[in-house]
């Protein structure tokens, strides 16, 4: 086995280190899928995954084209309903980490999944929510899942699909809101939240970047304090588990 | 009772402009037979709602019988978008009211337990909440939760006219089971002022009283039992069919534009007279082989 590594390895890799065992975790397909099954075959074995429309704990032995594909609702623990996982988990606060992904996201964390255009003019329209939005609303953290592009990290969005910290400072607090989002995770680097100004701030960078790179290819500067340390890479045993066990056919690692 | 029926009677017994639930999320359990029948009738003006949108709902906009859909977005998931709801939303033809999964779920909830509104957590802080308060002030409102004074989000229940059901399996009185995760379905039925079953298998009472553990709607909620084998198709019903991707494919491809979505409905819909046609013009028993589940993975 080699140990180079693509960026959506690293970001898969990256997403796992943030969940702990013991913890409940919403997912929804893509990444965060790869991420959470790496996280319960490494270090967290006791973590609980979740799909929303009512999968707790599969252990999908096939690839599914998106939720609604019963290959990943396979060997599930329970399967129920959205008033089951979305309301008593997630609406109850019992969910400690949601995933979220998105056409674009801001300098507070808010996510756009609606439209691209202009809401007031031509647009066209996408996939909206789905469980996105209550998950950003209420589970105790999110972290965020996205391509480092200019037009994907951007000062101001178009539509604010899911909250993050809405305007920044206090705004999510004021309106009673729990949670936030805690990172950002890119193919190039890492970011977390300044803790007074709720902007995005810049914690690492991915090996074979420079930060001319990072910045040069996002739509605001992002906050930025001392020395920025490189990512730290994937072991050899998470590339083995997400190569051979995870995702050998790569579907969700594009 | 029996209620059992046929698509056409059960299809027959929707007024044009009720508010129908819908069943689907994104390629499973749609309630196309459903909306194949609805679509053949000419039932128009409908309202049509559901907590993720899915390829029952895009076909029915598509072809034009919905006004308005009340939704928690949603897609053929890797097929691609909702192209017949996107394009009436783009147009301004579809009256879509936009939310997340869950607070229309927590409508459906509100609607089933008979509650007046309902608190919810989600939607705060986010343009979908400013569209609605701006376009739908009747259904969103901020209440004062009098035991600690704090501010809460509240919404208004949905009663919709009827709930459609795909089911695994049910009895002629309409007690109904459904293998597999059932979304928002239960609380639709029970929100409804009825619902319509298309069930997959016909089974006798004294089996349900068998197992009444796996009876999710019981048959009081039901109007109209029909025996629709493969009713779901192209998407899948949990141990029973899987989704027929190549079907799905065929079908995200015409929704794109209104002309070939047309030539897709005169094909698939108008040409065939019933489901057991439409199910022989795509290969008969070689297309139910095809999608044949193994009922111990699922699929």
């Amino acid at each position: 086995m080699t140990s180079e590594y693509s960026p959506s390895e690293l970001m898969a890799v990256a997403g796992s280190r943030e969940l702990k065992d013991g913890q409940i975790v919403a997912v929804g397909l893509g990444l965060p899928v790869v991420a959470s099954f790496l996280a319960k075959q490494t270090h967290a074995p006791n973590m609980t995954i979740l799909f929303e429309l009512g999968v707790v704990d599969p252990e999908p032995i096939d690839s599914g084209v998106g939720l609604a594909d019963p290959r990943v609702w396979y060997r599930a623990k329970v399967l129920s309903s959205f008033v089951d996982i979305l309301g008593t988990v997630l609406h109850k606060g019992r969910v400690d980490v949601g995933f979220l992904g998105g056409l674009e996201v801001d300098q507070f964390g808010n996510l756009n999944t609606t439209l691209v255009g202009d809401p007031r003019g031509k647009f066209k329209h996408m996939v909206g929510s789905g469980g996105a939005n209550d998950i950003a609303s209420c589970a105790n953290k999110t972290v965020i899942i996205i391509r480092h592009e200019a037009r994907k990290l951007k000062e101001a969005i178009s539509f604010v699909t899911s909250p993050g910290y809405i305007s920044g400072g206090s705004a999510r607090a004021d309106l009673n809101m729990r949670g936030g989002p805690e990172r950002v995770i890119t193919d190039k680097a890492i970011f977390g939240f300044h803790p007074e100004t709720k902007r995005m701030q810049l914690l690492s960078i991915h090996p074979g970047n420079a930060l001319e790179d990072v910045l040069n290819t996002m739509g605001f500067v992002p906050e930025m304090s001392g020395t920025i340390p490189f990512t730290e890479p994937p072991t050899q045993e998470q590339l083995r588990l997400i190569r051979e066990q995870i995702d050998p056919t790569r579907m969700y690692m594009g | 009772m029996n209620k059992l029926s046929s698509l056409h009677d059960a299809v027959a017994s929707i007024p044009p402009g009720s508010h129908v639930a819908l069943p689907g999320f994104a390629i499973a359990r749609c309630a196309m037979a459903f909306a194949h029948e609805v679509i053949r009738q000419g039932i128009n003006h409908l309202t049509l709602s559901q907590c993720v949108g899915a390829m029952d709902a895009d076909i029915l906009v598509g072809a034009g019988m919905a006004d308005r859909l009340i939704y928690g977005g949603g897609s053929l998931d890797r097929f691609g978008r909702l192209s017949g709801v996107n394009r009436g939303i783009e147009t301004g033809t579809l009256a879509a009211e936009e939310y997340s999964s869950l607070s229309v779920t927590f409508r459906y909830l509100a609607g089933s337990l008979g509650l007046p509104f309902i608190p919810i957590r989600s939607l705060q802080g986010s343009d979908l909440l400013v569209n609605l308060q701006e376009k739908h002030p009747e259904d969103v409102a901020t209440v004062t939760d009098p035991f600690t004074g704090e501010e809460w989000l509240a919404l208004k229940p949905l009663l919709p006219d009827v709930a459609v059901a795909i089911v695994s399996a049910a009895d002629s009185e309409g007690n109904a089971q459904i293998n597999g995760p059932r979304w928002d379905n239960l609380e639709q039925a029970r929100a409804s002022k009825r619902t319509i079953v298309l069930a997959h298998e016909i089974i006798s009472t004294e089996e349900i009283r068998k197992h009444p553990e796996r009876n999710v709607i019981p048959g009081f909620l039901v109007s109209h039992v029909v025996h629709v084998p493969y009713a779901a198709h192209p998407c899948s019903l949990y141990q029973a069919y899987d989704y027929d991707a190549d079907h799905i494919r065929l079908y995200a491809e015409a929704a794109q534009s209104p002309e070939t979505m047309q030539t897709y409905l005169d094909a698939y819909v108008y040409g065939v007279p019933d489901h057991e046609s439409y199910l022989a013009k795509l290969g008969g028993d070689e297309l139910l082989k095809k999608i044949a589940a193994d009922p111990l993975r699922g699929y």
